[in-house]
């Protein structure tokens, strides 16, 4: 074509139109996780993962439904800013920077798309996104794994056992820092003993001994055999209740009277179990964590986490959606509201 | 960073009066705070309004319309975040900088104390920076985890923990999780020592403006067509709904029944129907509630002598906020509150659960639902092991709850830490600012 003549110089005049941006196209749209992303043939595409066995055209409806939902008004209205009676502020010098910022007419789903830009763009050139915008060059092009299936950034053992287990780690390891308790008592009181009669030590160490045989077997009774303790030893000692939490500089210990004790204190059908509380870097890593970016806070299902089907309800008056139209799988309850939905219906869709 | 600058001597002392916003996607709630006193906060509309008559209203004005019917809004706080700063800069001018302001301040003689949403966007973040500084030119400056303001205030009092007069009061909260429930969004922190736990925070895209268009239309498919009266819907939102405890058995009750036979709860009410008299902005300019007269609506339908218009609200009372526990009964693919939390805690080490537990407090204006704490908790409480304690309160006004912790943040150490001063924005830029508050308070040790 000879464009009629038209030469085009390049230039080096940028324009920053509101209402769109270059949006690299990533295939699960990270940002319509929370309504039904694709229009068309979203029944197909959506087989698994679809809410309701919604057909493709309630899919769009929800979707649109949705987008209403979320305006700010009915009506695009563009208020103006008003004039000002007694203008006192009068400056009308502004920076680059703020003149750039007031006249931007760009809405957050525009900020959104610029920023996913941007990471994406960090992605596969940090060195162009750098220079592209230095101030956002936020020190995390590669944004951490989304936490909804995946354990913290910086996973502890505690979150992975289950409850369970976690107890009677607590459990054997209370225990064992009571057996490592009395065993150096015992030694102690052998040092002391081992200088008076040999005899009389030798008598008094199975009367010890005996005691904390006890103690080993119901040790051994408390901590169910089948439960392996996934705690380290090593960890016993910090785990005593009266250091608890373990001498953390964070979170300070406990530090009021204990409650006065109770008769049922040691039954160990009655026995609370705290589980194991974080070390001091694990919570020193949680709070200096950096924050998620916007689409990563966003709660949404996994995989299998619904374990409900969607409450489905009646179009018309909202009681439980109970039959459904047979033209456009709308919900409603009974025969009345059938009827006051089909005179729409077919308006909408023709018999 | 940071260090290198303490290092320094300092520049000139900081600024006695501190300025606390929470600007809110709703309201701005905003007051000073100097060494020795914290005023009340003032809570302004932040919108730009019109109404029928084309007349506009800029923040605090509104007071003055008396009539909502048809106003519309502009608001320039999207999703939580200040997104146009034309009309933001309008409001905040006349609120705090002209001469005739009603909290007149001198920016150059006061500290910024700002909270804002987590999650924000860096682009954002940075025009907020350079706003404050190159167009307000404020002389400190502070923009903090708004959520995480509320651990500064007595945290336990709100739970009104027993407690002898030695106790020392923890400020800020050693372990809480907070939940914010406002007009963009519903969010979940939790909070140690003051510090959010950002791997933990979660939002649900349910707050207050998608509940007020939802019940728009409701009515406007059951009734008229409210979609130009936002107002007047949100009035009604606010003093109608509830929050259903037994939500088979509420939408049992409204049912119409079967054709030719009304259920016997349809017709008296069952004490959940209420008519609601809509303001007919001649002599009455806002809605009243009244409890449902069988009739009343229908002889009024007939246009008989009565000048009221009147609603009979049924389901539309509970089925409206109980989007915040069941997102997916209107399509949202997000999972409700209940399910939020555990979303949130199922990232954190199970040692936290307990403390975090026993501490939930509820705060922005969707907790000011009847029945919304006790829902929670119930909600919570199916969900979490049978031996953990469940405590969830609201604070007494849960809309400034987020102001007065910002409050007690500006006259603690802590905001030494996190302010800027101007010059510093000067001599290390805006990126510089935004890595900053972005590292938050950092942990010492």
């Amino acid at each position: 074509m000879n464009n009629f003549g038209v030469v085009e110089l390049a230039s080096a005049k940028t324009t920053h139109a509101p209402g769109w941006a270059y949006v690299p196209d990533t295939r699960p749209a990270p940002g319509s996780a929370a309504l039904p992303s694709n229009r068309k043939r979203a029944a197909r595409n959506h087989a698994g993962l679809s809410l309701s066995d919604a057909s493709a055209r309630q899919d769009a409806k929800i979707r649109k439904d949705l987008e209403v939902l979320d305006r700010d008004t009915h009506k695009d209205a563009n208020i103006a800013i008003p004039p000002r009676t007694g203008g006192s502020r009068a400056q009308n010098k502004h920076t680059t920077n703020v003149r750039k910022i007031l006249q931007s007419q760009k809405t957050f789903a525009n900020h959104l798309d610029d920023y996913q830009a941007l990471v994406a763009l960090a992605e596969t050139n940090p060195a162009a996104a750098a220079a592209l915008n230095p101030a956002n060059a936020q020190p995390k092009p590669a944004p951490p794994p989304t936490a909804r299936n995946s354990p913290a950034p910086q996973p502890t053992p505690s979150t992975t056992t289950s409850k369970r287990s976690a107890a009677a780690a607590k459990r054997a390891a209370a225990a064992a820092a009571k057996e490592e308790k009395e065993r150096k008592e015992r030694e102690a009181r052998e040092a002391e003993e081992a200088a008076e009669a040999a005899a009389a030590a030798e008598a008094e160490r199975k009367s010890t001994a005996a005691p904390d045989d006890n103690n080993n077997n119901s040790s051994d009774n408390n901590c169910p055999p089948t439960a392996p303790p996934d705690v380290e030893m090593a960890d016993a000692s910090s785990l005593l209740p009266q250091a608890y939490p373990a001498d953390g500089t964070i979170l300070a210990a406990y530090a009021k009277p204990p409650p006065a004790p109770h008769a049922g204190d040691a039954d160990p059908l009655l026995v609370s179990h705290v589980p194991a509380f974080p070390t001091d870097d694990e919570l020193h890593a949680l709070m200096t964590a950096p924050p998620l970016s916007y689409l990563e806070a966003r709660a949404r299902w996994g995989d299998d986490e619904q374990r409900y089907p969607a409450r489905a309800f009646c179009e018309v008056c909202g009681h439980w959606g109970k039959v459904r139209c047979v033209k456009c799988g709308a919900r409603a309850c009974a025969l009345d509201c059938l009827e006051a939905h089909r005179e729409e219906c077919v308006t909408r869709y023709g018999l | 960073m940071a260090g290198g600058r303490k290092s320094k001597p300092a520049g000139p002392a900081p600024p006695s009066r501190t300025l606390v916003l929470d600007n809110g996607a709703s309201t701005i709630k905003a007051g000073f705070v100097t060494d020795t006193a914290t005023d009340a906060p003032r809570v302004v509309p932040n919108c730009i309004a019109r109404d029928r008559h084309r007349k506009t209203f800029v923040g605090s004005e509104l007071e003055k319309c008396k009539d909502f019917g048809e106003i519309a809004f502009r608001r320039p706080v999207e999703k939580g975040f200040i997104v146009n700063w034309e009309a933001q800069k309008e409001i905040w001018d006349r609120e705090f900088f002209d001469d005739k302001a009603p909290q007149r301040c001198d920016p150059s003689e006061t500290r910024l104390v700002l909270a804002e949403q987590s999650n924000s966007l860096p682009a954002l973040q940075l025009h907020c920076d350079q706003m404050v500084f190159e167009e307000f030119g404020f002389a400190s400056y502070c923009r903090g985890n708004g959520p995480a303001f509320n651990a500064y205030n007595d945290v336990q009092a709100i739970f009104q923990t027993p407690r002898t007069p030695d106790t020392t009061i923890d400020i800020p909260a050693e372990v809480m999780l907070l939940i914010d429930s406002g007009y963009s969004h519903t969010t979940v922190t939790p909070i140690v020592q003051g510090r959010p736990l950002h791997p933990a925070i979660r939002r649900l895209d349910v707050g207050g403006k998608l509940m007020t268009n939802y019940l728009t239309r409701l009515l406007s498919v059951r009734h008229f067509d409210m979609r130009n009266d936002p107002y007047i819907v949100n009035e009604m939102k606010e003093t109608a709904c509830y929050i259903s405890l037994d939500f088979k058995g509420d939408l049992e009750k409204t049912w119409k029944g079967t054709r030719g036979q009304r259920s016997q709860d349809y017709l008296t009410g069952a004490g959940i129907a209420k008519d609601y008299v809509l303001p007919d902005s001649h002599t009455r300019f806002h809605g009243v509630i009244r409890d449902y007269e069988p009739g009343v609506s229908a002889k009024a339908r007939k246009g008989a002598v009565s000048t009221e218009d009147i609603l009979t609200l049924r389901n539309e009372r509970f089925v409206v906020p109980e989007l915040l526990f069941n997102p997916s009964d209107i399509g949202i693919r997000q999972p409700g509150l209940g399910d939020l939390v555990m979303q949130s805690l199922s990232v954190l080490p199970v040692g936290l659960w307990p403390g975090l537990l026993a501490n939930i407090v509820v705060v922005g204006g969707n907790s000011l639902f009847e029945n919304f704490i006790q829902r929670l908790q119930t909600e919570i409480l199916e969900r979490v092991p049978d031996s953990c304690i469940v405590r969830v309160a609201r604070p007494e006004d849960p809309v400034t709850s987020t102001w007065l912790g910002a409050a007690s943040f500006a006259k603690h150490q802590h905001v030494e830490k996190l302010a800027v001063t101007k010059q510093e924005y000067e001599e290390n830029g805006a990126g510089w600012i935004v890595r900053k508050f972005s590292a938050g308070l950092g942990v010492e040790s």
